[in-house]
């Protein structure tokens, strides 16, 4: 503990030191005082750390009463820094001489005489001293006859205090001051006889304890220091807060962290930023839409149709003319929990409350075929060419092939909760699930089994889900609210490549086609849309986008335009990856994946 | 703090015979001492966050800048992380005001084997303006009213040295994992309070051990003063096997 800083008292300060605690006697006027304190202070002065200089003093003066004396002591620190010149000569002993002397003093008794012009100041300050005067009684009052300990330690503190006040050149004169009077009185106890123990026990020794204690807070270093040396507790408490720090989110390797740039790699300037518009392209109302987090109520078909189901009816609005149909209208004890549009655009599936799933011609209008299974709501769907994955309440995902009459090929058991999340990655190999039991599991569509990998890094339900277009290995997933995470796997692998902590729920995630990008759409507090660059991370914009959490959200066919619906009831389209006309695509979007020519037409919307 | 300011007031009346600044010089000490605590407790939460983040007990991407003291801080965005600083921080400040601590410790230690790794250390020095004057008293032939006017001088110490100061200190904090043990990521920290024997513990603070590193080398980093505190800074750390 001791520095060497702390640790080195040199002779040479002693001199300086003495003078300044010998000086403040040396002014010292005694002062008629009553005597009920005087008991107190009468005490203090044998035992006082009296210096050899006041033994000096004393003796030129006339002796007078024991008081007089102990008002002296009490003005001492007072009066030496105000007359300082007055000390100086007088005595150059360091503090271990000190302790020789105090205890002859001590017994002899003798004080300095009244006659001084400050007598009156003395007067008033002894009465705001007198208990600080107290203090250096109350400390060996308190640990009983044990003095001896209590010598050591504050005879070694006036050495390493007065190599302090030097090095300083700032004393902290009250509490060095202290401990020198503790250590003179502890001797001086030590040797006197019991008229001084029993003032000890007459000793007022209620004080309030913050008087006591705060001259020595100065000096505690050093206190502290050479008391735990000696194995000593002084008046002060090490104090832990006790709460278990909270734990680290994950280990850290410390050799990257240095090598990390504080400001993460944000440097591209603004010029070379891409701009996105962060206002919506257009708006539509979605009345009734239900706010369930679970359920999955919007998609966008390949022929460029909006699906979405409102409360027990499923709508679809056809971007290129604009024009509104309703689908299909459930009856009145179920609802719609999910949609989703098969890959040519022609069918959509629909997920009931009641755990039925139909399929719908969308031209013609027509239901094509119901499907049973689940008992649960059907919270989420995905298709991979015939086949229809359904992902239920109960955890279980069912998969479907439609064109057969015993519709159901396979039974995925991996969840224990609710299934909100599921993906089949574009070339039909894999696919992922993710549910409220906050596990990602992956799947290799050759064996349904069991998952490939089951992760349980999220700490909440998993409902959104992407995968990489230009990476096909690469998925992306987010939790929920408690999580707010969105985990980056290698699903060849199963290892976990990245992560962003994107400080809310996180409810949906779609890869950009043309950019390195990912949008993500968020809950509380912000209900906005992010736009990530990936592999880097950063976040290119954050638009508020709805005045409530963003529910679903899905790309346009051509990969330009998301579309959202949020418990506000309202559907927006935002154009947040707009292909600019002069960029070709090569420069934008370096393996992103061509799809065909229909969808490099640019669409519009009416 | 009462009987402590009265105290600088009474060396001032007697430093300071006769001059009319006197009541004056007494008011600004008391209003300071506030300040300077807040400002001492602050500097405290600004230090954890930053030896978290530079010793890596959190995570970095668990770090957000903000700016203070002229520099970057990072501060933890971690909701568990901040509540905890807080926490802990609210008692401190309560501590502070009524100038009760003297040290303030930051300990870093293994989850594997539980030994201490790191000790950072903060001590608190109540700033006596009596004290100074005996100083200057003790030292030169000067005359009260000579040695008065580096009193004043001190006082008046600018906020913005005072920001320098504290700067310096982060400054070298961060410089500090340049001769610091890596440490290998699997850390916690506790936070010390070496407090007076009277003061107030609220449940969750106990009594405690130093955490001392054993067989520790030790580094005196800078200080820095306000009006009323100076504040030293030490880390010890363990040593290389």
């Amino acid at each position: 503990m001791a520095t060497a800083v702390l640790s080195t008292p040199l002779k040479s300060h002693h001199g300086i030191f003495n003078t300044k605690t010998a000086g403040g006697r040396m002014p010292l006027t005694p002062s008629p005082r009553p005597r009920t304190t005087s008991l107190a202070t009468n005490f203090s002065t044998n035992s006082s750390p009296v210096t050899p200089a006041v033994e000096r003093s004393i003796h030129k003066r006339d002796g007078s009463t024991a008081y007089s004396r102990s008002i002296t002591r009490s003005v001492s620190k007072f009066a030496y820094a105000q007359s300082p010149k007055s000390n100086i000569a007088k005595s150059k002993r360091p503090p271990k001489h000190l302790d020789l002397g105090v205890s002859d003093f001590t017994l002899v008794g003798t004080g300095p005489s009244t006659t001084t012009p400050s007598r009156e100041r003395a007067r008033k300050d002894s009465a705001i001293r007198s208990r600080a005067g107290k203090t250096t009684i109350r400390l060996p009052h308190q640990t009983g006859d044990r003095f001896i300990p209590n010598r050591t330690a504050s005879e070694g503190l006036a050495t390493a205090g007065s190599a302090k006040f030097d090095e300083n050149s700032r004393p902290k004169s009250s509490g060095t001051e202290t401990s020198v009077l503790d250590g003179a009185f502890g001797i001086s106890a030590r040797g006197a006889d019991g008229d001084i123990a029993s003032a000890l026990e007459n000793m007022g020794l209620e004080d309030e304890e913050s008087t006591i204690v705060r001259p020595k807070s100065s000096a505690s270093t050093y206190e502290s220091t050479l008391a735990s040396a000696c194995g000593i507790s002084t008046n002060q408490r090490i104090l832990a807060f006790k709460p278990a720090p909270p734990e680290s989110s994950k280990p850290i390797d410390l050799r990257t962290q240095y090598n990390r740039p504080l400001k993460q790699a944000s440097a591209q300037s603004a010029q070379f930023r891409r701009r996105i518009a962060s206002a919506p392209e257009r708006v539509l109302d979605a009345p009734g839409l239900v706010d369930d987090y679970y359920l999955n109520l919007l998609d966008w078909s390949s022929q460029n149709q909006v699906a979405i189901g409102l409360e027990r009816n499923v709508y679809v609005w056809t971007a290129e003319s604009g024009t509104v149909s309703q689908l299909l209208e459930t009856p009145a004890d179920t609802y719609v929990s999910s949609v989703k549009w098969s890959g040519d655009g022609a069918y959509v599936g629909v997920g009931l409350g009641s755990g039925e799933v139909q399929i719908w011609d969308v031209e013609e209008g027509t239901k094509l075929r119901s499907m049973f299974g689940h008992e649960t709501r059907v919270g989420v769907m995905g298709w991979n060419k015939h086949t229809l994955s359904t992902g239920a309440r109960s955890g279980l995902v069912f998969n479907h092939d439609v064109r057969i009459a015993n519709h159901k090929v396979a039974e995925l058991v991996s969840h224990t909760s609710e299934v909100c999340g599921l993906e089949w990655r574009s070339d039909g190999a894999q696919l992922a699930t993710g549910g409220n039991d906050n596990l990602v599991s992956i799947w290799d569509a050759r064996s349904l089994a069991a998952p490939k990998f089951a992760k349980k890094n999220h700490r909440a339900a998993v409902k959104a889900l992407s995968w990489c277009p230009w990476q096909l290995n690469l998925l992306a997933t987010g939790g929920g609210s408690y999580d707010r995470h969105i985990h980056f796997w290698n699903t060849t692998t199963g290892a976990r490549v990245n992560s962003i902590d994107t400080g809310s729920q996180v409810t949906s995630l779609k890869f950009s086609n043309h950019y390195r990008e990912l949008v993500s759409s968020s809950g509380f507090p912000d209900n906005s849309l992010s736009i990530w660059s990936y592999p880097t991370l950063v976040r290119n914009v954050e638009i508020p986008a709805h005045e409530t959490r963003v529910l679903h959200s899905c790309l346009s066919p051509d990969g330009q335009m998301l579309a959202t619906a949020a418990a506000d009831e309202s559907l927006k389209f935002w154009k947040v990856f707009e292909r600019k006309a002069g960029v070709g695509a090569s420069a934008s979007r370096e393996g992103g994946i061509g799809k065909g020519g229909q969808l490099a037409k640019q669409m519009t919307i009416r | 703090m009462a009987v402590a300011t009265k105290e600088k007031n009474d060396t001032h009346k007697i430093a300071l015979k006769g001059e009319s600044a006197v009541l004056i010089k007494g008011r600004t000490l008391k209003t300071s001492t506030t300040g300077s605590s807040k400002l001492v407790a602050e500097f405290f939460e600004y230090s954890i966050n930053t030896i978290l983040f530079q010793r890596g007990v959190y995570p970095a991407e668990d770090f957000t800048p903000v700016k203070k003291y002229g520099l970057n801080m990072l501060v933890s965005s971690d909701d568990q992380v901040k509540s905890y600083i807080k926490r802990i921080m609210s008692q401190l400040n309560k501590w502070m005001q009524k100038s009760k601590i003297s040290r303030f410790v930051v300990v870093i230690t293994s989850k594997e084997t539980g030994e201490h790794v790191e000790r950072w250390q903060f001590d608190v020095n109540l700033l006596g303006r009596n004290s100074k004057s005996k100083t200057r008293s003790g030292g030169a032939e000067n005359e009260n009213a000579d040695s008065n006017t580096p009193a004043e001088a001190d006082s008046e110490k600018t906020e913005s040295q005072i920001q320098e100061e504290i700067q310096a200190i982060f400054r070298q904090i961060t410089a500090s994992v340049t001769f610091l043990p890596v440490l290998d990521g699997n850390c916690t920290f506790n936070v010390l309070v070496y407090a007076d024997a009277d003061s107030e513990v609220p449940l969750e603070w106990g009594d405690s051990d130093a955490k001392e590193i054993k067989n520790g080398e030790k580094v005196q980093l800078r200080s820095f003063s306000t009006a009323n505190h100076k504040v030293d800074t030490l880390v010890s750390y363990r040593l290389l096997d």
